[in-house]
């Protein structure tokens, strides 16, 4: 499989991260363009693939997680919020590859990798 | 739930963990066995340390550049080279021209592996890397801890 998929993690209690706003954009000629507005699934996942294999070109993309949003809603309130949104962003270097990139989140702390 | 400091102690040694990283999951969890100090002794400060984890040392030197957030655009402020083992020389902002507010930091991460000759594709997963994270008391001294690798990085507020 190839094309561009997430998963978002809250390693502040072990569990998915569910019902996230990420933003995903494409970098064209000078400037980022927003792609699309999704949301996580209960599994901290999307239901649909973040860019399907035959949409998927070689380049620059932006992967924005709205963590502050996320962790207001779970009731996390801390007046010295740290992390609030995280922008990822990370080339495609070769379409027939799949690229996983997760987010790994607390309201402190956050992780990403080339996953699969 | 309302998160204290020790709590945000707990979370550093979860973080320093994902960073695979076992002594600083050890120094993390011993810092987090020690009170918590509430009066700052010393003026607030921003300093920056970026381990490269592919390497087991940042071998080589790390461009960040520095840029805060006004109205809706991140404004550059300045850009710093990393001094030894990947550390800022000394802090990046002390006192009183640390200031409240959004900070982006930019690693140039694929300049830094390809001046030690790293094989990576072209273009590689990791170009510039942006570090965002907002500084809510300029009075506090805060640690912005980065492990990175060409294909990965996780930072945390360190201290």
């Amino acid at each position: 499989m190839a094309g561009i998929t997430t998963h978002v993690l809250n390693t502040m209690t072990g569990r998915p991260g569910a019902d996230m706003r990420i933003d995903f954009s494409v970098f064209e000629g000078d400037r980022w363009r927003l792609v699309k507005s999704v949301r996580t699934n209960a599994d901290g996942r999307t239901d649909e693939m973040v860019l399907k294999p035959e949409d998927t070109k070689v380049g620059q993309y932006e992967l924005l997680f709205y963590v502050d949003e996320y962790f207001a809603k779970q009731g996390v309130t801390n007046a010295d919020s740290f992390i609030e949104k995280v922008p990822v962003r990370f080339s495609v270097f070769d379409t027939k590859q799949h690229y996983h990139v997760p987010m790994l989140a607390t309201p402190w702390s956050c992780a990403t990798y080339r996953g699969s | 739930m309302k998160l204290d400091y020790t709590s945000r102690r707990t979370f550093l040694a979860t973080g320093a963990a994902l960073g695979a990283s076992a002594v600083l999951s050890q120094r993390a969890a011993a810092q987090a066995a020690q009170p918590a100090t509430s009066t700052p002794a010393v003026p607030g400060r921003l300093t920056f340390h970026g381990i490269d984890t592919w390497n087991g040392a940042t071998i080589g030197t790390l461009r960040v550049d520095i840029a805060m957030l006004d109205g809706a655009q991140y404004r550059s402020i300045k850009s710093f080279d990393t001094a030894t083992n990947g550390r800022s020389d000394g802090a990046l902002f002390e006192g009183p021209t640390f200031k409240p507010g959004r900070y982006e930091l930019t690693m140039h991460v694929a300049d830094y592996y390809a001046a030690l000759s790293t094989k990576l594709p072209s273009p590689p997963f990791l170009t510039l890397v942006p570090l965002r994270f907002n500084i809510a008391d300029a009075n506090q001294r805060y640690h912005i801890a980065v492990l990175f690798g060409p294909w990965s990085y996780a930072y945390y507020r360190g201290s």
